[in-house]
């Protein structure tokens, strides 16, 4: 299976804009949950653009399982990485299970029909993402949430070493937020996959990520373990808000301030009444 | 559609839409403003030339019309699944990237410039048609290609502006052309089934099933690339690749078809959408049955094109929007709650 | 990628050899039919036929296009389409031994499929009258009339000329052909119709131009100088109507020379649109709108 992407000096700029990453190094091993994270425009979709071949670096390389990215043709490529980007609805109506085995498209032959164990695959795949009942639904008549498992159950039926996925909860409700993560994390865990989630959100990157990468904005980076990455000071700095840190059992989160943030004194207090518990 | 498509299941239905196909083809060959019988026009040619009128009404008049008919349809609609499926447009039609006003533009400047090729057995104006219809598709290609981030929007846009300049300069050589030529002109680009040479209906009908044969390889492809560009190269489709033998093979089946047949309106639009409705998207299907469809379609309202104002014949292009249209509604209606895009 | 290309520009540079090469070759030249006398003819063309009866071949037309109503006994023939649209089937089903059709578009595709059928088809150009005269010896050659044609083209000849002599020293009068009266449309000089006009004794108001059926703007109209001005007849309303008509929308022009001296006439387009045997009558016809007094004394 495999499933290890290492990044050596990786610099990247789009034309006119200037570098967005300079001499990115980081490696991730198979079978990791690493999540991205950083403000807008740090260049956290530029990196999964890169990481899927979708963009040449300007330098550097990236290697997926040992090999250079560019020697893998388009189907090998895919047959290594899926990518889950923001759900959407698609201009002709396919139903979840057409759009699921679309999965299995570089495996197959040159007519394109899925084999029986394509099929299984799709099967196992729409279970473990509980889309099992949306067989003949269309893509259209779902929620956001049961969209975006179509899209995730496509990625695993892909049977990739590696998924990428671009901000897979921004849009869905809390419970399908964690929904995913726990799919995510399931699917880490018991087959092995490699995920690379850039996400928005901290706090549940942080739960379920064993790396974390943050982009600084300007160019830096950092990255190692959530608990060190995500840092009161850093997460400041990089973003630019007042944070609130506090605990939950081991675990760190943060919650931005705006306006409580004048409001200072209140917060205090309330710390701690938590610390006495 | 529960169940993804199976090859059985394919080969299922395009037998049973093939096996139509063959009775509609003889029935329509049976009407006409003269009557005929099947058996006395069975019976043969006769001793003397002219002397089975029904042998040969059927066969030199009927026949060789109803097939020209089946393969313009088969033409038109396949053409149109695949541009609705590259552009990601529903409403894209065959005509849409500069094909039409490019063998209008081929068609005047054959009759204007008096080529005639007596000793050839094709019509010049065909393939003038054709030739004008092929640079401009190539023209839109080339300068789509240098518009833009997205290559859809280049296209069209590339298509619809040399549409309007070749309709221009089309204005301006007509406006100086004599009356008679243009006459022909505009007869011609309305789109007309007429009886053709058999061998040249031998070639055109390699050319378009060649055609049709190399779209549906590329079918399951094609699904794919309606879900974007970005997703379909995550799943392994080599769209760059894949774009340019679709967009290719279409444009080359519908500049025979026009070469052909003139500019027929309507088929190219509403049968993918007909059939896309009643099937399903799935191109590894929608193609085939969409070639079939339109060759009954249009070889019905050829036939009737042919005998509603007897002896008088309406161009095929009337029966195609007027028969068209209210059959489309009516689909819509009924199937309504399969398309998400209208809601 | 260039690959690709390559390949999609020799599929539609093959596509194109195909379809104009891979044809197989029709009929070169017009062949005559056979020398024997043809049972059975077909004409598709109204001036066709008056040629066909002219000739005395009567007994041997079995079917007419629809539009053919002279002479009388053309409307118990068989009917075929119109001119602008024969009806294939039908003019299989009237067996034709020799089908006689003009050269213009439409008429050639039934011509050539028919010819592919196997029947024989004589296809004429009848636009000027050099072309008239010889579509007239032809078709005599065709159904074995020779000596009827000849005397047929002779007889218009002479006619002709007698008429072209009458007002070749006459001063030239300008004449405004007008076909067309909602987009003012005239006959311009490279039309048979300037061909007659010339014969009599006139002269096209209009200048050459590059249309045949020109549409001529209100500058040109006002400066043309027309001393007449002709009307050709539409079918659908009778001639003493569009003669009515035709003075009340003329008035306007009042600097026109035919407008002042009232010199406007509606004539019946077959006698001069129609070129067949008639048309030595159609020419006397204008010849009477152009030099009135010439005729008055006969």
């Amino acid at each position: 299976m495999s499933g290890i992407i290492e990044v050596e000096n990786l610099s990247f700029g789009y034309m006119r804009r200037g570098l967005i990453l300079k001499e990115l190094s980081f490696e991730v091993m198979a079978g990791t949950f690493l999540a991205i994270a950083g403000p807008n425009g740090a260049g956290k979709t530029t990196l999964l653009n890169l990481l899927c071949g979708l963009l040449s670096p300007n330098a550097g390389l990236i290697k997926i399982d040992s090999a250079d990215i560019d020697s893998y043709s388009i189907k090998e490529l895919a047959q290594k990485v899926a990518v889950v980007r923001q759900e959407f609805v698609p201009v002709f109506d396919f139903t979840v299970t057409e759009t699921v085995s679309m999965a299995r498209t570089p495996y197959l032959g040159i007519f394109g029909f899925e084999s029986k164990s394509d099929r299984q695959i799709v099967n196992e795949a729409m279970e473990a993402t509980d889309t099992a009942q949306f067989t003949s639904r269309t893509l259209g008549s779902l929620s956001s949430g049961e969209r975006q498992r179509v899209f995730i159950a496509r990625a695993l039926a892909q049977d990739t070493p590696i998924v990428l996925l671009d901000e897979p909860t921004s849009f869905l409700d809390l419970k399908h937020q964690v929904g995913i993560y726990d799919l995510l994390k399931r699917a880490q865990l018991e087959k092995g996959k490699t995920i690379v989630a850039v996400t928005h959100d901290i706090n549940l990157a942080a739960q379920y990520a064993d790396v974390a990468l943050l982009l600084g904005g300007d160019c830096s980076y950092h990255t190692g373990i959530p608990q060190a990455i995500f840092l009161p000071e850093q997460i400041e700095r990089v973003f630019g808000v007042k944070t609130f840190a506090g605990n939950v059992g081991e675990e760190k989160f943060f919650l931005p301030l705006g306006k409580l943030a004048k409001d200072v004194g209140i917060i205090t207090t309330n710390t701690n009444r938590d610390k006495k518990q | 559609m529960a169940e993804i498509l199976t090859s059985k299941h394919l080969l299922i239905k395009v037998s049973i839409g093939l096996a139509v196909l063959a009775v509609i083809m003889c029935l329509c060959a049976l009407v006409g403003t003269q009557k005929i019988s099947l058996e006395k026009a069975l019976a043969g040619p006769g001793d003397k030339a002219g002397e089975n009128i029904d042998y040969e009404i059927f066969v030199g008049v009927r026949l060789p019309r109803v097939i020209l008919a089946a393969l313009v349809g088969a033409a038109l609609a396949c053409s149109g699944v695949v541009l609705q499926a590259i552009l990601r447009n529903p409403l894209a039609d065959p005509y849409i990237l500069g094909i039409s006003s490019g063998a209008g533009l081929g068609v005047i400047i054959a009759v204007l410039s008096g080529v005639s090729f007596s000793f050839w057995g094709g019509s010049p104006i065909a393939a003038f048609a054709f030739t004008g219809a092929t640079i401009t598709v190539w023209l839109v290609w080339y300068i789509g290609h240098f518009t833009g981030k997205s290559q859809v929007t280049g296209l069209l846009l590339a298509g619809v502006v040399i549409n309007a300049f070749f309709s221009a300069v089309i204005m301006f050589l007509t406006s100086i052309a004599r009356s008679q030529e243009l006459r022909s002109t505009v007869l011609w680009l309305m789109g007309n089934i007429t009886e053709k040479d058999f061998s040249e209906l031998r070639v055109s009908a390699v050319c378009i099933l060649g055609g049709i044969i190399g779209l549906f390889t590329i079918s399951h492809k094609l699904n794919i690339l309606t879900f974007g560009e970005e997703e379909a190269k995550a799943l392994g489709v080599d769209t760059g690749q894949s774009k340019v033998v679709a967009f290719g093979l279409a444009a080359f089946i519908t500049a025979v078809a026009v070469g052909l047949s003139g500019l027929i309106g309507f088929v190219g639009l509403i049968i993918p959408h007909g059939v896309r409705l009643v099937f399903g998207p799935d191109h590894r299907q929608l193609l085939p049955l969409s070639a079939i469809i339109g060759s009954i379609f249009l070889i019905i309202a050829d036939t009737i094109a042919r005998v509603i104002v007897a002896p008088a014949q309406l161009p095929v292009g009337v029966i195609t929007a007027i028969t068209g249209g209210p059959f489309f509604l009516i689909l819509l209606a009924r199937y309504s709650r399969k398309i998400s895009w209208l809601k | 990628m260039n690959k690709w290309w390559l390949l999609v520009v020799i599929l539609c540079l093959g596509g194109v050899g195909f379809v104009i090469f891979g044809v197989q070759q029709g009929q070169s030249e017009q062949a005559l039919p056979l020398p024997a006398k043809p049972r059975r003819i077909v004409s598709l063309a109204p001036n066709l036929t008056e040629i066909l009866f002219a000739l005395g071949l009567d007994e041997q037309i079995v079917a007419v296009s629809n539009d053919s109503d002279y002479p009388p006994e053309s409307a118990n023939r068989k009917k075929v389409g119109t001119f602008w649209q024969p009806n294939i089937e039908a003019v299989i089903a009237a067996k034709p031994g020799l089908v006689i059709t003009l050269s213009f578009e439409q008429q050639k595709a039934v011509a050539e499929t028919l010819n592919r059928l196997g029947y024989q088809v004589l296809t004429l150009k009848t636009e000027k009258l050099e072309e008239l005269w010889t579509a007239i010896k032809k078709i005599g050659i065709a159904t074995g009339h020779k000596r009827q044609a000849d005397m047929l083209v002779k007889n218009m000849k002479t006619q002709f000329r007698d008429l072209q002599s009458k007002f070749s020293s006459t001063n030239k009068v300008k004449v405004l052909w007008v076909v067309g009266v909602e987009n003012l449309c005239v006959a311009g000089r490279n039309t048979f119709i300037n061909e007659l006009i010339e014969m009599v004794g006139g002269e096209n108001a209009i200048g050459p131009t590059v249309s045949q059926y020109p549409q001529i703007g209100t500058e040109e109209l006002i400066t043309c100088g027309a001393e007449i001005i002709i009307q050709s007849a539409m079918r659908t309303r009778s001639i003493s109507e569009q003669q009515r008509a035709a003075e009340a929308f003329w008035s306007k022009w009042a600097n026109l020379p035919a407008v002042k001296n009232n010199r406007i006439y509606v004539v019946d387009s077959d006698l001069v649109l129609r070129l067949g045997p008639r048309l030595t009558q159609g020419a006397e016809m204008v010849a009477r709108c152009l030099h009135p007094d010439t005729f008055t004394q006969e």
